[in-house]
């Protein structure tokens, strides 16, 4: 057994990292009471059509713990995050969130979990809507979920903007007037609106400059350390991961290898 | 698979409809068929009984639904309530002389269409230019009156009235021909720039081809995904058959369907309907069957690209004047008083009192021009809202709008709008829901990329993620991304939608006298062009202008359609 690796800030984009097995941690960072990890995923199957994406995949992630998950394209992560998220419903297999195994719940009532368990995408323009200010963006989750109020609504926003390091000001913006890494800092703001436990990262950095690359990195571990979020953090950029996860799973043709 | 389904539907429910005209429009024909079948017999209630029940029309929709399905596959459509006589050999009849029209019109069409993109694909000229372009968007029985008017009544000639000889051929053939050789022409002269930019016409002629052979490579690469509109220019060939063969008085079958609509001989109707239908729905599925087999299996593999048309550019100043002189006009003539008639001056010439002259019982052209604006403008206007509203509707349901769409591009306006009149009666309201009918596919379709868009974006799957229900992403965020730019397009197609419905004025299916809807006033003015031609050519060249307005912002809505993409794929590469 190795012992864990610890989430150590980025300072330069390519700094030499130190070498990472993938294996489980002695003891993770945050642990639960009993150990018990925050997501919990068995078995997991995803298929389109005849084609299987996710061939049998289990892994855990503890409450605060970054877990790196890393593969060639087209080996099945994107799969794996939507089935996480259950924005796509796996074929067979369990994920479970908080001790509830998200695929035996329907649409409504997966709503209020949905809170703590949110989503970053690789396309920083794409994923906000074209026709909405910032704020307004930000603010929808927290309309959504009633928890908007005219005095402590545009309070949260601001302080969510100040928290992913964008200026206040540009909250009256629309995102192409927003640079890319902007936008994503706006997606990383909107995804925190409800306090969630656990972000899923899919290729967060990849769309991004690689000038841009280090803030957002560094932006993830200061929100890690001040709100005790766990990730799981996707790509196919083997350094970023390494100076973020504290254990990191590597996938091949829909199946995790060692 | 769904749009199989929705075709089946749509066509069973046009042909159900057909089939139900008699019983639809409530006309009771048991008074002029006693009239027709025997002159001395009175009309009493026992025999008026008599004649219902032989007719089945006491019996309910379905058993006459019945009757009618059965006699069709017999090939018995029953006899005309006006003449007694069968209705097949009338349609026949009809038929045969509406198919030589077209088959004239097609080779006009065909030569005019040739001329029109010679150029464009002689010296890789763009477009057609915008004389052109309006004459494509002239409705036919616009240009058809034009030339009644000029050739037949000033020059002299040929003959402007009846079928029965090849001269009677000439003017009715030009009147369809034309527009329809227009939009050929611009339609090919549009997508031969992109494929002549392509490099193996630079190879190949680097390579010393001759130039007629790349060329012909160059049509043949172009025509095919052209060929299926193509096929919706002879759908409106047989619309356009309605206005022309009136006009000229030509005893085809969209006369025929027109004086069977307006005496309620609903038999002889619903033969030549059947007829006009069927014709429509051939040309379609000719279109589509030539389309694929041109084509073939790269179709299917979605592995071709195909060059994007490039329309004629149109300076935003032409659309804006046009617009300026109709609404100076309108607006003119809306101060004046419509409706009195000063029967000292009938048909009097321009003069200070009345700029545009007046007409037969002495009205103020010009005011009547103005006041016409409402109902033809007005209704156009609610018209393209309510097709906006059905296109962003079916725009959710893309597959059922596209098997609904196939058929109701099978129907031009004006069949459309003889089936309503035979329902509802001629009107305006009928006018405008025949137009409606026919109005909504483009806006569908346009509906129907837009809603792809917005759901292929990942900015819906963060929606979903966030926990909003398909209700708040469809309110919030589908609907306000989709609605804007249909409306826009919607708007965008108001002048031609006016055509559409003066067209249905003119044939008298529309408005009625004395309102000064634009066709209708056109119709009445023609009868005396002779004597007061500027008051004939009044509401021609209103119309006119609006067909140049209708050409003009259609090429700006394509332009700026290519412009907001290209923004949007600059904002991503940034
Ligand atoms: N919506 C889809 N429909 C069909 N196949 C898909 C779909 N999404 C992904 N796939 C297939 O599933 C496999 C895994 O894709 P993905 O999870 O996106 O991989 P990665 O994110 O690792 O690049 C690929 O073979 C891909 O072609
Ligand atoms: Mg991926």
């Amino acid at each position: 057994m190795n012992p864990p690796v610890p989430a150590t800030p980025l300072i330069v984009a390519d700094s030499p990292a130190q070498p990472t097995p993938s294996a489980e941690p002695l003891a993770p960072p945050h642990a639960g009471p009993a150990g018990q990890p925050l997501l919990s995923v068995r078995d997991l199957v995803v298929r389109y059509g005849t084609t299987t994406a996710v061939d049998g995949v289990s892994f855990d992630i503890h409450a605060g713990e970054t877990v790196g998950l890393v593969g060639p394209s087209g080996c099945g992560k994107s799969s794996t995050a939507a089935a996480v998220l259950q924005l796509r419903r796996p074929h067979s297999g369990e994920v479970r969130f908080d001790d509830v195994d998200l695929t035996a719940l329907d649409e409504r009532q997966l709503r209020p979990v949905r809170q703590r368990l949110q989503p970053v995408f690789q396309d920083p323009y794409g994923s906000l809507s074209p026709r909405r200010r910032i704020r307004d963006q930000i603010a929808e989750p927290l309309r959504l979920h009633g928890r908007w109020s005219h005095s402590a609504g545009p309070r949260r926003v601001a302080e969510l903007l100040d928290m992913t390091g964008l200026n206040p000001a540009l909250g009256s913006r629309f995102p192409h007037e927003l640079s890319g890494g902007q936008c994503q800092r706006a997606g990383i703001a909107r995804a925190l609106a409800n306090t969630p436990r656990l972000l899923i990262l899919d290729e967060p950095i990849s769309a991004l400059d690689a000038s841009l690359r280090a803030g957002i990195l560094n932006l993830l571990l200061d929100l890690q350390d001040g709100l005790g979020l766990s990730y799981l953090f996707i790509s196919h950029d083997i350094t970023a991961v390494r100076h973020l996860s504290n254990r990191i799973l590597t996938m091949r043709d829909g199946r995790l290898v060692r | 698979m769904r749009a199989t389904a929705a075709r089946a539907a749509a066509l069973t429910a046009v042909l159900a409809l057909t089939g139900l005209l008699p019983w639809l429009s409530g006309t009771d024909p048991a008074l002029s068929l006693l009239r027709a079948r025997s002159a001395e017999q009175e009309p009493t209630p026992e025999a008026l009984a008599a004649i219902r029940t032989d007719l089945g029309l006491d019996s309910g929709p379905v058993a006459l639904l019945g009757r009618w399905a059965a006699g069709l596959l017999h090939g018995d459509l029953g006899v005309s309530w006006v003449s007694g006589t069968e209705v097949l050999p009338a349609v026949l009849a009809g038929l045969q002389v509406s198919l030589t029209l077209m088959g004239a019109a097609a080779a006009v069409a065909l030569l005019t269409g040739a001329a029109l993109a010679a150029p464009a694909a002689l010296r890789g000229r763009a477009g057609t230019g915008t004389a052109a372009a309006v004459l494509a968007a002239l409705p036919e029985f616009l240009l058809a009156l034009l030339l009644l008017i000029t050739v037949g009544v000033w020059l002299g000639g040929l003959p402007t009235s009846g079928w029965t000889g090849p001269a009677h051929l000439v003017l009715p053939a030009l009147a369809l021909g034309i527009p329809a050789g227009a939009l050929l022409g611009r339609l090919v002269a549009e997508a031969l720039p992109a494929v002549l930019e392509e490099r193996w016409v630079e190879l190949w002629q680097g390579a010393g081809t001759s130039r007629r052979y790349v060329t012909t490579a160059a049509l043949r690469r172009a025509l095919p995904p052209l060929v299926p509109q193509f096929a919706m220019v002879a759908v409106g060939l047989t619309g356009g058959a309605v206005a022309v063969e009136t006009v000229f008085a030509v005893p085809g079958l969209g006369r025929t369907a027109l004086g069977a609509a307006k005496s309620q001989d609903l038999p002889l109707l619903q033969g030549a309907i059947l007829a006009l239908l069927t014709l429509g729905l051939l040309a379609g599925a000719v279109g589509s069957a030539v389309r694929r087999r041109l084509l073939g299996p790269a179709l299917r593999d979605a592995s071709l690209t195909l060059p994007t048309a490039r329309p004629t550019p149109v300076p935003t100043a032409v659309p804006v004047a046009l617009g300026a002189v109709l609404l100076t006009t309108i607006g003119w003539g809306l101060l004046r008083e419509p409706y009195a008639i000063h029967t000292t001056a009938r048909l009097a010439a321009p003069s200070a009192a009345h700029p545009l002259g007046t007409d037969a019982l002495g009205r103020d052209v010009l005011a009547r021009l103005g006041h016409g604006a409402v109902p033809t403008i007005g209704t156009a206007a609610a018209v393209c809202l309510l097709a906006g509203l059905v296109g962003l509707l079916l725009g959710f349901l893309p597959d059922t709008a596209t098997g609904f769409a196939d058929v109701t591009n099978a129907l031009p306006p004006v069949v459309a709008g003889i089936m309503v009149a035979a329902v509802t009666g001629p009107g305006t309201g009928a006018a405008a829901l025949a137009v409606t009918l026919t109005a909504w596919p483009p806006l569908a379709s346009h509906a129907a990329a837009l809603t792809q868009e917005v759901r292929a974006s990942a900015f819906l799957t963060a929606q979903r993620a966030m926990g909003a229900s398909p209700l708040w992403i469809l309110s919030r965020h589908v609907l306000p991304a989709v609605a804007g730019p249909v409306a826009r397009h919607a708007v965008l197609r108001l002048p031609g939608t006016a055509l559409a419905l003066a067209s249905l004025g003119f044939l008298g299916l529309g408005a009625q006298p004395p309102t000064p809807e634009w066709g209708l006033l056109l119709n009445e003015s023609a009868d005396y062009a002779e004597r007061a031609p500027v008051a004939a050519l009044a509401p021609a060249a209103a119309l006119a202008l609006l067909a140049a307005l209708a050409v003009t912002l259609a090429a700006m809505t394509t332009r700026r359609r290519t412009t907001t993409s290209q923004r949007k794929s600059l904002s991503l590469a940034r």
